[in-house]
């Protein structure tokens, strides 16, 4: 899709478009909804926030946040990553240059992903104090 | 135009804070960037704290106390600043998002004051509500 991207109050097209583009809105509109939910879980709550060690092993005790972590890494891992790598990308100008940064980004979304998905199920597994 | 903008941002880290006569479309480009990479570092950040989850209560309870409050409360000042890129990130990217899908493309300025007034707003209540429920658990 050709983008629109504001500059000095005027729009300029663009035709840099991609996949990647396209995932990353995908996954920020995603995480519109985890991160709201999130911030309200872990700082407000009805006055009962989920910050302390006791409240947050209750909270990962209940599969369905359990889960709900487990996709939340997901989504803001690869949103993160495409995203700095984004970055990276627009500083670096050669090719070779680009193609070893995707290969890092990859290497770390990997690394993220399962540290993540481990570190949830494993505080899932602390039993109740 | 986008290569201007990153063109901008080659000038190097002073470069990106460089914001006079740039426009109001190289502020929202640049601050998304420097917002999001706030927002990697505090989500490793995150993932350090939560691992001592596995040490024990003692510990994941002083570590979180420690990094929320810090000497002073002054770390409370960063939890505020966090919070911001949060929402400001959040907000210039759902514009972004709704460009991508077709949405406002003639009216990008305007919807960038809109979505970050609504996220200014949001940031407030948000913030409110954390400050009164502060400690408690």
């Amino acid at each position: 899709m050709a983008e629109i991207e504001m500059n000095n109050g005027r729009e300029v097209r663009s035709s840099t478009g991609s996949i990647g583009r396209m995932f990353q809105a995908a996954s920020g509109l995603f995480l519109i909804f985890f991160l709201g939910v999130h911030l309200y879980v872990a700082h407000i709550d009805f006055g009962h926030p989920i910050q302390f060690f006791t409240s947050v092993i209750e909270n990962m005790h209940n599969p369905w946040w359990l889960a709900f972590f487990i996709v939340f890494v997901w989504v803001i891992s690869y949103h993160a990553v495409n995203g700095l790598g984004g970055i990276i990308k627009d500083l670096t100008m050669s090719e070779k240059g680009k193609s070893y940064v995707n290969m890092g980004m990859l290497a770390l979304y990997i690394v993220t992903v399962i540290y993540g998905t481990i570190l949830a199920i494993l505080v899932a597994r602390i039993p109740l104090p | 135009m986008v290569e201007e903008n990153v063109k901008n941002l080659r000038e190097g880290p002073m470069g990106w804070v460089k914001f006079y006569r740039k426009g109001i479309g190289y502020f929202a480009f640049a601050m998304h960037r420097f917002s999001g990479l706030v927002i990697v570092f505090y989500l490793y950040l995150h993932l350090f704290v939560l691992s001592h989850l596995l040490v024990g209560k003692a510990s994941y309870n002083s570590l979180v106390t420690s990094v929320t409050y810090g000497p002073f409360d002054s770390f409370l000042v960063l939890d505020v600043l966090l919070a911001l890129v949060i929402f400001y990130h959040g907000a210039n990217g759902t514009r972004l998002a709704l460009n991508e899908l077709g949405i406002g493309l003639h009216k990008n300025k305007v919807m960038f004051y809109v979505f970050e007034v609504i996220a200014m707003i949001l940031l407030g209540i948000f913030l409110y509500y954390a400050y009164m429920f502060l400690g408690a658990s």
